[in-house]
């Protein structure tokens, strides 16, 4: 008996040991997008912070997408184990709503001073981390010329080939607005019934309103000739070998998708995550990851080199809509109901 | 006296071994389900945030809504047709199993069971590339001069052909099961009476599997309704049923009271149908 409390003693002391030995180095917990995104953030952003950092480790988890990452939040409310998290701009919103995150200013990173001002959204405690643009996203082997139309997806050449995200995914409801505008919408942040008229003439075109795995990879696959996607990931997949696909930002402009980054509230390493949020949002990070994944900087400091710049919308701010996506949160559902009663039935 | 002693200790042995696996449902199943249950009268706030007061709103939506009845009535019409469907390619095929013998029957076991240990995932877009427009059976058709005028995949028929034929190996299993009744020599006295071999199948055969038909098909009508990853990928977007609205509420949306209320409606339908389930078996017994 004796020696079994010894040999336990001998172990706990050794644990505790283990323990204070690995807390000489902090961990930063953080929530992301999987995939492509992890891979090319972790090479360019995380590694060379925790290089500049030796006595902090960046731990990249993967929820799922946006609402998933707000979803694990929100389970761990009351005990929070992550400390950074990033997230569409829109559940940004609903997390700060809900007390999740704390104010992110100039105290926790002077980089905010610099920020484009669609990244700093009053009301929201989280920032802009990436700007990402609509582009329609195509098989360059069905489509010849390079489209400079959204009408494209009209185009005989791609009748019954077309893949769109459909709402509640972000992608329809971009899309929605973006053919709002066309159709002379006198305001898309608050009525979409235009765009929603204009989607009924596009639904007999459709192949999928789901693309799996997704829009890239069904166009890549050939499955799918045309779609309306984000330009950044369109990017990386026109580089790969032999690839098929090509994207366009058409003259009728874009709109951005906003990736924004938050500091979770109470956060257990809350002084190692400011460090991080103060890297990501740094002019030296923001071009980094600009240049490998054509994401468009939040940071106006940002020098990016002109030809990964060429392939973002960040050359062409003038072009972008001002879309208010705390206004379109409010009517998404609405716009939801809208495609699922009156615009995918058309495609049946 | 000692009698009773040993009931009583036989009791409490059995209760000590039961206790575990009541606790374990207690703790993962029941409590989550009333937690479902009490979500769905909670109010949803935009932006996937749940209020605290008391509603009726998401129930009394869920009943007025035409949309939502109609995908209750999808899930529950769709997923009879694919039973049907299952019952239909598995019962000669468990059938000519359970009449076979040694090595051979071993080895068409195994055959049956086989798709179990590929993922449902990998099977769902084995589908894609047989059906799709560019697929094997569109492009085989076009080389002998048929073009079929409409699509295989990406709408319901996409989704009835592939949970057909993912939810088979669950239906033969089943059957075989059940088919412990059927003894050999009934069939072989019905047929030197003078039956002919369809009323030896339709008079003993049928009502001896009977059993193993609604053990079969109540497995595959839950798994059908429940299903989600197939009528996801093969469903193209159009094919709204409970279990992908249940997913794009909980995880797209965020309205989780929404989630929650139609996650209740789908224990509800197997709840019925677990009674007509049980109402079968005693009728054939």
């Amino acid at each position: 008996m004796l020696k079994w409390v010894k040999t336990a003693a001998m172990a706990a002391t050794g644990a505790m040991l283990a323990i204070s030995s690995a807390s000489a180095e902090t961990v930063v917990n953080f929530a992301g997008y999987t995939g492509l995104f992890q891979d090319l953030y972790t090479k360019a952003v995380i590694e060379p912070f925790m290089k500049q950092n030796p006595d902090i480790k960046v731990v990249y988890f993967t929820p799922g997408n946006s609402a998933a990452i707000l979803g694990a939040l929100r389970a761990q409310k009351n005990a929070p184990q992550l400390d950074v998290a990033m997230m569409d701009i829109t559940l940004a919103k609903a997390g700060t709503d809900e007390g999740l995150f704390a104010p992110i200013d100039e105290t926790v990173s002077p980089h905010v001073a610099d920020l484009y001002p669609m990244a700093k959204i009053p009301g929201v405690n989280a920032v802009g981390m990436t700007f990402d643009s609509l582009v329609l996203v195509y098989d360059k082997m069905v489509v010849k010329e390079k489209p400079d139309s959204w009408r494209a997806l009209w185009d005989p050449a791609v009748e019954g080939k077309v893949a769109l995200h459909a709402t509640p995914d972000i992608l329809g409801v971009a899309l929605t607005i973006m053919l709002e505008k066309m159709a002379g919408g006198s305001d898309y942040n608050k009525n979409l019934d235009k765009g929603i008229e204009e989607m009924m003439t596009l639904a007999p075109h459709v192949l999928t309103w789901d693309p799996k795995p997704d829009l890239w990879g069904m166009i890549m696959a050939q499955q799918a000739a045309m779609g309306v996607g984000y330009n950044a990931r369109a990017q990386v997949f026109a580089d790969q070998p032999g690839s098929v696909l090509a994207a366009s930002i058409p003259k009728e402009g874009t709109l951005f998708q906003i990736n924004a980054v938050a500091l979770v509230e109470d956060a257990p390493n809350a002084e190692a995550a400011k460090k991080f949020i103060d890297y990501m949002l740094s002019p030296e990070a923001q071009k980094a990851f600009t240049e490998a994944m054509f994401y468009a900087p939040t940071n106006s400091k940002a020098q990016v080199s002109p030809e990964a710049l060429e392939r973002t919308s960040a050359g062409q701010m003038e072009n972008v809509l001002n879309v208010d996506w705390l206004a379109i949160a409010e009517i998404r559902d609405q716009v939801t109901q809208e495609w699922r009663r009156r615009v995918i039935p058309l495609s049946r | 006296m000692a009698q009773q002693g040993d009931e009583t200790r036989r009791n409490g042995l059995a209760i000590a071994l039961l206790l575990p696996i009541v606790l374990v449902n207690v703790g993962v199943f029941l409590y989550p389900v009333l937690n479902l249950l009490s979500t769905s009268f909670k109010e949803a706030l935009p932006g996937g945030g749940i209020g605290t007061e008391f509603t009726w709103a998401n129930w009394s939506t869920l009943v007025q809504d035409r949309f939502y009845m109609e995908a209750l009535l999808r899930s529950v019409l769709m997923s009879l047709l694919i039973t049907f469907l299952t019952l239909l390619c598995s019962y000669p095929i468990a059938l000519y199993l359970h009449r076979s013998s040694g090595q051979w029957r071993t080895f068409l076991l195994v055959l049956v069971v086989s798709p179990l240990l590929t993922s449902a995932v990998v099977r769902t877009y084995g589908w894609v590339a047989v059906l799709a427009d560019t697929g094997l059976i569109k492009n085989g058709l076009e080389q002998i001069g048929i073009t079929l005028p409409f699509r295989l995949v990406y709408n319901m028929t996409g989704v009835v052909i592939g949970l057909t034929e993912i939810l088979m190996p669950y239906m033969i299993l089943a059957l075989l099961a059940g088919f412990g009744r059927l003894d050999p020599r009934c069939e072989e006295a019905a047929l030197t009476l003078g039956a002919r071999p369809i009323q030896a199948f339709w008079r003993v055969v049928l009502p001896l599997t009977a059993p193993g038909i609604a053990l079969g098909c109540l497995l595959c009508f839950v798994l059908a309704v429940s299903s989600f990853i197939t009528p996801r990928i093969l469903g193209g977007g159009r094919v709204f049923l409970l279990a992908t609205e249940i997913y794009d509420q909980a995880i797209v949306t965020l309205n989780w009271p929404a989630a929650g209320t139609l996650s209740i409606l789908v224990l509800v339908v197997f709840g019925l149908s677990l009674i007509l389930y049980t109402r079968a078996l005693r009728a054939f017994d």
